[in-house]
């Protein structure tokens, strides 16, 4: 393997960390707070979950495709990009966030609040920590998911590891797909593993 | 003198359906009101109006004088101690915190929370040393009920909810809880209520039991004046303590 070759690898490994990281946090910092949102308003939770459901169900490239012609969030490139595996991520964290939550026990929930606990003391001190686990998995499931749709970003500019792969499609180079490929699933391997074990060290409830 | 807690003419719909119907009834201080009826008969309904987790649809429960609906919640609340069926404790907190709870939502200095701690594990007989730092999950049922009592009493509340607490117990453990009970009673004379199924319970523990059915306040008796209570409702009670045909 040449210099060069392993100089690009860890570029666009770079590269790909950080579309993964910033999709992931824009995603967790909406889906958090708006699951936690609907945990307080029951009627909202239909519709929003059936977004988040449709969503997932568009096949990425084509998501990809349909946000170059919309203005401010689409056309080509890294942010583009992002929209589109924001949208994808949204689900995972929104769905366990809520289930989390609405999971905390009844008798539990009941008693901070009869003890007197404020709306925002009983978010902070019961419901959260004791959700905190579950919304944790669905962070994990949705960067896994993430790392992987991200590779086909690169074909609208997007950039990461997924360029070596759409390049070795196009020359039919498989040690170059590869070049793609492993490393991307090193980075999923890697996240699930980290993750997971961020998960087991919550404290157990 | 005002009553500590007057129910007057309260009722309350849940779910399109009348729970309780025209409840009228003083609890004075110092007595335990044992609330017994029936699953459904609106006893825990009633009890959770006390501390304004559910508010009458008409007539008004009126607390140290002051409608509940008028009350600030939180600090009814807090001057209010509740024990639940299973507890509720915080299962990510130690037995400490979990005792410790009101005192610190109340801004207690650290120090003084840890000794007030400390000495109800003591009352309810769960040496600190051995239980303070204890996690709920490592403690059996009827010591997890006793946790719950302690917090109850934390912050000194003139007032204690008790919603069927040694319901999910086995009787051996039961009936411990229930003598501990008494004697914790004794020692610090606070005014209870107190609901159950068991007329057993009700006839040990009460100074006096209103007998709820169907919502509405069939009989309001001390236990020895229960026991000769005329009635259906009353004698069908008084017939789980004296099974035909089991040999006692």
């Amino acid at each position: 393997m040449t210099l060069a070759l392993w100089n690009e690898i860890v570029e666009l490994t770079v590269e790909h960390v950080v579309l993964v990281a910033t999709s992931m946090a824009i995603a967790t910092a909406v889906a958090l707070p708006a699951g936690i949102l609907l945990t307080r308003r029951a009627p909202l939770q239909r519709w929003v979950m059936g977004f988040a459901n449709i969503m997932q169900t568009v096949p990425s490239l084509a998501l990809f495709g349909f946000l170059i012609p919309v203005p401010l969030l689409g056309g080509i490139g890294k942010h583009t990009a992002i929209v589109a595996l924001v949208l994808y991520a949204l689900l995972p964290v929104l769905r366990n966030t809520l289930a989390g939550i609405l999971g905390v026990d009844r008798a539990v929930r009941e008693s901070a609040i009869a003890m007197g606990m404020t709306g925002r003391q009983l978010l902070w001190e019961v419901e959260l920590p004791l959700a905190a686990r579950t919304i944790l998995a669905g962070v994990r499931v949705a960067t896994v998911a993430t790392i992987g749709t991200a590779t086909i970003a690169a074909a609208i500019g997007g950039g990461g590891l997924g360029v070596f792969i759409f390049q070795g499609l196009a020359s039919v180079d498989t040690a170059q797909i590869l070049a793609g490929a492993v490393p991307a699933a090193f980075l999923a391997l890697l996240a699930d593993g980290g993750l997971g074990w961020a998960e087991k060290k919550l404290s157990p409830a | 003198m005002t009553p500590l807690v007057s129910f007057r003419n309260v009722s309350c719909r849940l779910g399109g359906k009348d729970v309780l119907r025209e409840l009228s009834l003083d609890i004075e201080a110092g007595e335990t009101l044992v609330l017994l009826g029936r699953s459904g008969s609106g006893k825990t309904t009633a009890l959770k109006m006390v501390n304004a987790l559910l508010l009458p649809s008409a007539g008004e429960v009126r607390v140290e004088g002051t409608p509940t609906a008028a009350w600030d919640a939180i600090r009814l609340r807090r001057r209010i101690g509740y024990v639940i069926q299973e507890a509720g404790l915080f299962p990510h907190f130690t037995v400490e915190q979990n005792v410790g709870l009101v005192p610190r939502l109340e801004g207690w200095p650290a120090e003084k929370i840890r000794a007030r701690v400390h000495a109800l594990l003591e009352q309810v007989e769960l040496p600190p040393a051995q239980f303070a730092a204890r996690y709920p999950r490592e403690l059996s049922g009827g010591q997890r009920q006793r946790v719950g009592v302690a917090r109850a009493l934390a912050a000194d509340p003139p007032l204690l909810l008790f919603d069927e607490p040694f319901g999910a117990l086995d009787p051996v453990t039961r009936v411990e809880l229930q003598r501990q009970f008494l004697a914790l009673r004794r020692e610090i004379g606070k005014t209870a209520i107190f609901v159950t199924h068991d007329v057993r319970e009700a006839l040990l523990i009460a100074t006096r039991i209103a007998l709820l059915h169907d919502g509405r306040l069939d009989v309001l008796a001390t236990p020895a004046e229960f026991l000769r209570a005329p009635g259906e409702e009353v004698r069908a009670f008084l017939a789980c303590l004296d099974p035909q045909g089991i040999p006692a």
